[in-house]
């Protein structure tokens, strides 16, 4: 008997059982099949894939991820399978310490741990866990998603979130809300005065604005409440911590107000620099530079939310007062003050938290709008001093890095060729560029979309994936009905079953050996022979 | 230049049967004589077996003999340097093709012509052997002994691989001897027994004791080639026999396990030792990973429809669903994702009284053109001979023939591997008495209802049961489902079918009738391989135009699907529709929506779709809408090239379009096409569609120009027809 295998790598390990990921299809006869040889006398063994560099790529690194456990280091060797998949829950999914559309949950889950996802990621609401009271805490809601969590045999990776959601209708606690009527200058404030209800403003941090305790020890006393309420999960299911940091949770200033509707070019944002606190912490600054005269307020010639950034002539382009010393100042300070929010926070988090097995993860946003302008006005106006001339993400990293904590990038579904030419935005830039700069400094990344069903945004996830931007984790965001849609869905799951094979490159495969090995195995076209995957 | 007995095919071929030149000989033979000096370059052939249809090609090509020295070979031409795709192979029965040509020299000519010559080209022929294992059990009266007869007509040395088991684990043991003559251990494990030769074949006797629960085995024929049942050991219980024990005078009582090995399996498990373990769990992983897929769809569907209706429920469910671990039911009611029905009558297979023997008699057939899974008509008694107007449920005597016939046509399916669809009628029922009012709706037989399972909406009938939960058939009376003793019953019922009959599933008739939230309870309940339903609604139209979006169409059908919690996947009227314009108007850019996916349900949710182009209704005798004539192919194309489950219409395989429907099941069974399957549509224009489907397919169907483009995959055609092509990738 003859026997002629081909394989692409001579380390055959058996695919793994438990789902349908990698795509190694087996055919062999159907077994009813009639029957043309008694005596079968050539066996060749083929895998579809053609011979060639990225079929042999995946057979030595599935045999690689069966014998490393997960580690949290080596960014060399990434690949795809290495990268844990999480979807997030529903923002809604806990009301009032009871857990919404239960059945809808628990199948969901089951279908996830299914696909092979790593976990799910929980936001947990300030508003709903602390809401009549300070001090007094309801998790009941949360911890029995976190035992179905457990069950379902998933990771969760829990959100903190110290603000609010206005799609879902989630406010801050009413407690809070309730100082905020008399004392209005808790939050952030526009240059109209007006102001924005969804988070604290970071210049009370350390004031004691609360019942006489300071927003830090008010969250602090909230992330020790939760330790001890989870503790039996922390460690094992929970395996991250993202720490709320201002608007949507994001590490920024809420400089955009409102949602833009779709189809319009977004505009430049507001500086938030209004509310009392600020402005006094801004005038201690200038007069500490001996510049007191530009401590009164913030840039006068800054455009309005939703003008464009030519309407005015601080963002201009060239001679735009962004570039001048006065510009360098007030940016310093508004970027510096928003870092200095971070790092209080998630170094309270490490603290909190540092004899816990978890990562602890913090959200960056992705401000890509008016990106190809010389000075970016969507990230200076959201606290990122990040233009044309300056490298702004490198301090982030750095407060991320100092911290010990990942960060958190949205927007890897987002691919430049579908924004609005007239935005002059590039995602894709943005976070190549956030990218370097937390590789520089070591910081892990962890990737989430912008939303659900964006044009080729699962092969924008998968790009990304592949890349330097993405080395940690990736949470979609998030199940619901759309997600499970069947418009969407049967696309998700092509998307994670894909995601441990890589893409053929044609490029890569050399056509000459393509001919050989046709030629090779001109036996498999016959019906008679076994087709066999060997990895 | 004709040989005798030939015929033209169409204007492009001849057909010329073989002959053997003497009755000695073992070779046939065709002579062409042809003059050296026509025009002739080369001559094309394929081999055709009369008897199974098959034909035999040259690399996916036809052969070619090449007359003149000039012509470039394309890679199919004999006589030049190519090897043979197919490896010489050693049974007796291959007909090996000798190629014999000669010509004279014709030496004005500038171009040498051929001189001559010989070669020899191995061909796979497909023989199809319809051998028998008789098993026989007796036992005799006040004997402690069972003795076992195995007989089969296998030619050559058989082996009996064989053990006796004591539970329904079937767990393999090596019982007491004595054993038969030629026995040997194997592995401690089995017994090996040599069959002896009887005049046709080969038998032995076992002797077993009596308290044994079975009796397994394989059949052994040579180093390499194994006989099972369908992949499973052969399984005789011996239970039955000793039950009957001491009956009357008559020497013994004969239960006979016939196992039709349809053929000699090619049982590939032991082809190269060593891979044995590895390939079973491979195939377990495939079975694994289907059925996991399924469930994945099943819990997506469920959590879909919470999610949509925004209604939050509440934690009084939280008890019952905590402790609902995630188990897999592997039984999903979609089958194994690879299915391809087909629709085994028409509107007149009631006329001849006997169309489940008649169809019986096909059951081999069709299974041999590929089709997995049969859907016969439905089996109640009914006030309408095509049986859609049920009355007893339970008494499965009908136009189509008894209730026995029925159980050995289901027997006989399953024989060749067949999975059964029962056409079950839930919608409706025909009643057996009047009330005092004179309507009919109190209902007799062994579900004897009252009018209160009858839909309270209809006036027509009167019933006192709660409003329709869908829309009412109008001639007769619709059963209200929201009554607990209804399906109550409905399931007993369904599950007496799958248990009596042994139906392996569901073809669910008229389910715009009631919620489909109900068909979840049924098929929950009965557990079928497969199941699909019925919900045929018009698609929109404006002025008598049908729109390009049908996307509110396909969600009704997608709803019902959620509704069912995709327990069932439905017909998909959307893409029979839209193929029915595209083809009929020449507007083939229908083919893709807004998208660039299929426009049917089947862009959406392909594993729920069951594709099809024509059943009893819509064509047969009644032709409430027919598939455009002439134009049957094109859709068969596209259905049994696209993801979905397709389905195929009785009246299309006894027509002149069989031998085409059964290159395209065959060619969808090659290449692994799946009810997954991914399609990438590369054309959708006026004249001309055209798709790849898993890089491993390409088709095309419509009049208009389209060719695959040469690359990596290197396309070779591999079915023509009338305005349809299909290739294969060939690397």
């Amino acid at each position: 008997m003859e026997v002629s295998v081909i394989r692409s790598c001579s380390q055959a390990t058996n695919p793994k059982t438990e789902l349908g990921f990698s795509d190694s299809r087996f055919s062999f006869g159907k077994f009813n099949e009639k029957l043309f040889s008694r005596k079968p006398n050539s066996v060749s063994f083929e895998s579809p894939l053609r011979r060639g560099k990225s079929g042999l790529r995946i057979t030595a690194q599935a045999a690689q991820s069966d014998r490393l456990p997960k580690s949290k280091s080596s960014t060399k060797s990434k690949t795809l399978n290495r990268i844990r998949l999480f979807a997030g829950l529903p923002l809604d999914v806990v009301s009032g310490g009871t857990v919404n559309q239960f059945r809808a949950i628990s199948a969901g889950l089951k279908a996830l741990k299914l696909l092979g996802l790593e976990g799910v990621e929980l936001p947990i609401w300030w508003g709903v866990v602390e809401h009549e009271s300070m001090g007094k805490y309801n998790w009941s809601g949360y911890l029995t998603i976190a035992e179905m969590v457990r069950k379902a045999g998933l990771k969760l990776n829990v959100t903190l979130c110290f603000h609010a959601s206005s799609q879902p209708k989630i406010p801050l606690p009413e407690w809070v809300l309730d100082i905020g009527k008399t004392k209005s200058n808790i939050f952030f404030k526009d240059r109209a005065g007006k102001p924005y209800r969804g988070c604290l403003s970071l210049a009370v941090d350390e004031l004691a604005v609360l019942n006489g305790k300071t927003p830090m020890e008010v969250y602090q006393d909230f992330c020790e409440s939760f330790k001890s309420a989870f503790s039996a999960f922390i460690g094992s299911t929970i395996t991250g911590i993202t720490m709320g940091l201002g608007p949507d949770g994001e590490l920024r200033y809420p400089s955009h107000r409102g949602f833009a509707k779709s189809g319009t070019v977004p505009g430049a944002g507001e500086f938030q620099c209004y509310d009392k606190n600020m402005l006094h912490l801004l005038k201690q600054h200038a007069e500490a530079c001996g510049k007191p005269k530009w401590g009164l307020g913030g840039p006068h010639n800054a455009p309005a939310y939703s003008e464009l950034p030519t309407a005015n002539t601080f963002f201009k382009d060239h001679g735009g007062s962004w570039e001048s010393p006065y510009g360098d100042f007030f940016l310093s300070w508004y970027s510096s003050q928003l870092i200095a929010h971070g790092d209080r926070l998630l170094s309270l988090a490490s603290s909190v938290f540092s004899d816990s097995a978890v990562n602890i993860f913090g959200k960056v946003p992705l401000m890509h709008s008016w990106h190809g302008t010389r000075s970016h006005p969507s990230e200076l106006t959201a606290g990122f001093y990040n233009t044309a001339t300056r490298k702004g993400y490198k301090e982030v990293a750095e407060m991320f890095a100092r911290n010990s904590c990942k960060i958190i990038l949205p927007g890897m579904d987002q691919s430049d060729k579908y924004q609005l030419k007239e935005s002059l935005s590039s995602p894709e830039l943005l976070l190549a560029e956030i990218g370097t700069a937390c590789n520089k400094h070591g910081v892990g990344i962890s990737g989430q979309n912008s939303t659900v069903g964006a044009p080729d945004g699962l092969k924008q996830i998968k790009k990304n994936m592949l890349s330097e931007n993405l080395n940690d984790s990736f949470i979609f965001q998030r199940i619901g009905a759309q997600f499970f849609a069947p418009e969407h869905f049967p696309l998700f799951i092509e998307f994670v079953r894909k995601l441990n094979q890589p893409e053929p490159h044609s490029g890569n495969l050399p056509t000459k050996e393509g001919t050989t090995t046709a030629t090779d195995s001109v036996h498999t076209r016959s019906n008679l022979s076994i087709h066999m995957q060997s990895a | 230049m004709w040989p005798h007995g030939s015929i033209p095919i169409k204007d492009y071929a001849i057909e010329t049967p073989f002959k053997k030149p003497s009755k000695d000989d073992t070779f046939h033979e065709v002579k062409i004589d042809f003059n050296p000096s026509s025009a002739i370059e080369a001559i094309h052939f394929i081999l055709k077996d009369e008897e199974t249809g098959a034909s035999y090609q040259h690399k996916g090509r036809d052969f070619r003999v090449s007359l003149v020295n000039y012509l470039e070979d394309d890679g199919n031409m004999i006589h030049a340097k190519s090897s043979f795709g197919k490896w010489p192979d050693a049974v007796e029965q291959l007909p090996n093709m000798v190629l014999k040509a000669e010509a004279s020299c014709d030496s004005k000519n500038e171009n040498r012509r051929l001189e001559g010559f010989y070669e020899e080209q191995p061909i796979v022929k497909e023989v199809s052997v319809g051998n028998m294992v008789n098993v026989a059990i007796r036992k005799f009266p006040d004997a402690a002994n069972i003795v076992l007869h195995l007989e089969t007509d296998i030619p050559g040395d058989v082996v009996v691989h064989w053990g006796v088991c004591r539970d329904d684990a079937k767990t393999w043991e090596i019982p007491a001897v004595p054993y038969p003559p030629e026995t040997t251990v194997f592995r401690n494990k089995a017994l090996r027994t040599l069959l002896q030769p009887t005049g046709n074949g080969s038998r032995a006797l076992f002797t077993l004791d009596e308290k044994l629960d079975g009796f397994l085995f394989v059949l052994k024929l040579d180093a390499n080639s194994w006989v099972n049942f369908q992949g499973n050991d052969f399984y005789i219980p011996l239970s039955s026999a000793r039950s009957v024990k001491g009956q009357s005078d008559s020497e013994s009582e004969e239960t006979s396990g016939k196992a039709h090995t349809d053929g000699i399996i090619n049982e590939i498990r032991n082809l190269v030792s060593g891979l044995n373990s590895e390939k079973s769990l491979q195939t377990k992983v495939k079975e694994a990973k289907e059925s996991i897929l399924n469930e994945i769809e099943k819990l997506a569907a469920e959590a879909y429809s919470i999610f949509r209706s925004s209604t939050p429920s509440y934690p009084e469910e939280d008890s019952d669903a905590d402790d609902a671990e995630p188990t897999i039911n592997i039984s999903s009611g979609t089958g194994s994702g690879f299915e391809i029905l087909c629709q085994g009558f028409n509107w007149e297979s009631n006329k001849s009284g006997r169309w489940y023997m008649e169809l019986k008699e096909k059951a081999s057939e069709i299974s041999s053109l590929g089709f997995t899974v049969i859907w016969l008509p439905p089996p109640t008694e009914s006030v309408s001979p095509e049986g859609y107007m049920p009355k007893d449920l339970y008494n499965l005597n009908s136009r189509y023939g008894t209730i026995d016939e029925l159980k050995d046509l289901v027997k006989s399916l399953h024989g060749v591997g067949l999975k059964v669809l029962g056409d079950v009628v839930l919608n409706h029922r025909c009643a057996h008495y009047q009330n005092q009012n004179g309507v009919w709706n109190i209902f007799g037989g062994r579900l004897n209802w009252d009018d209160r399972a009858v839909v309270g909406d209809d006036p027509h009938f009167q019933g006192r049961g709660n409003k329709s939960s869908g829309d009412n058939f109008h001639a007769a009376p619709n059963i209200d489902h929201s009554q607990d003793f209804v399906r109550k019953d409905l399931i007993e019922w369904l599950c007496w079918l799958r248990e009596e009959i042994g139906y392996d599933g569901w073809r669910l008739d008229f389910v715009r009738g009631f919620w489909g939230g109900y068909v979840k309870d049924y098929l929950d309940a009965s557990e079928p391989y497969f199941a699909v339903g019925e919900y045929w609604d018009s698609l929109s139209y404006t002025y008598g135009e049908m729109d390009h979006n049908q996307d509110a169409h396909r969600q009704r059908i997608v709803d019902w699907i959620n509704a069912t919690n995709g327990t069932a996947g439905a017909f998909d009227v959307t893409t029979k529709g839209i193929l029915h314009s595209a083809l009929e108007r020449r507007e083939y850019w229908r083919l893709s929506d807004q998208k660039g996916k299929p426009p049917g349900v089947v862009g959406w949710w392909p594993s729920r779709a069951v594709t099809f182009i024509e059943n009893h209704d819509t064509g047969s005798t009644q032709g409430h809408w027919r598939f455009p004539g002439g134009k049957e192919m094109q859709g068969y194309a596209y259905i049994l090239t696209h993801p979905g489950t397709p389905a195929v219409f009785y009246d299309h395989i006894v027509s002149h379009h069989r031998s085409e429907i059964g290159a395209l099941i065959s060619l969808r069974n090659r290449n692994k096409i799946h009810c997954r399957s991914i399609v990438e549509i590369v054309k959708a224009e006026r004249d001309v569609y055209a798709a790849t489907i898993d890089d491993r397919v390409a088709m095309k169907i419509g009049p208009g120009y389209y060719e695959p483009p040469s690359g990596p995959q290197r396309w070779s055609l591999a079915l023509e027809g009338y305005d349809y092509k299909v290739w294969e990738a060939s690397s």
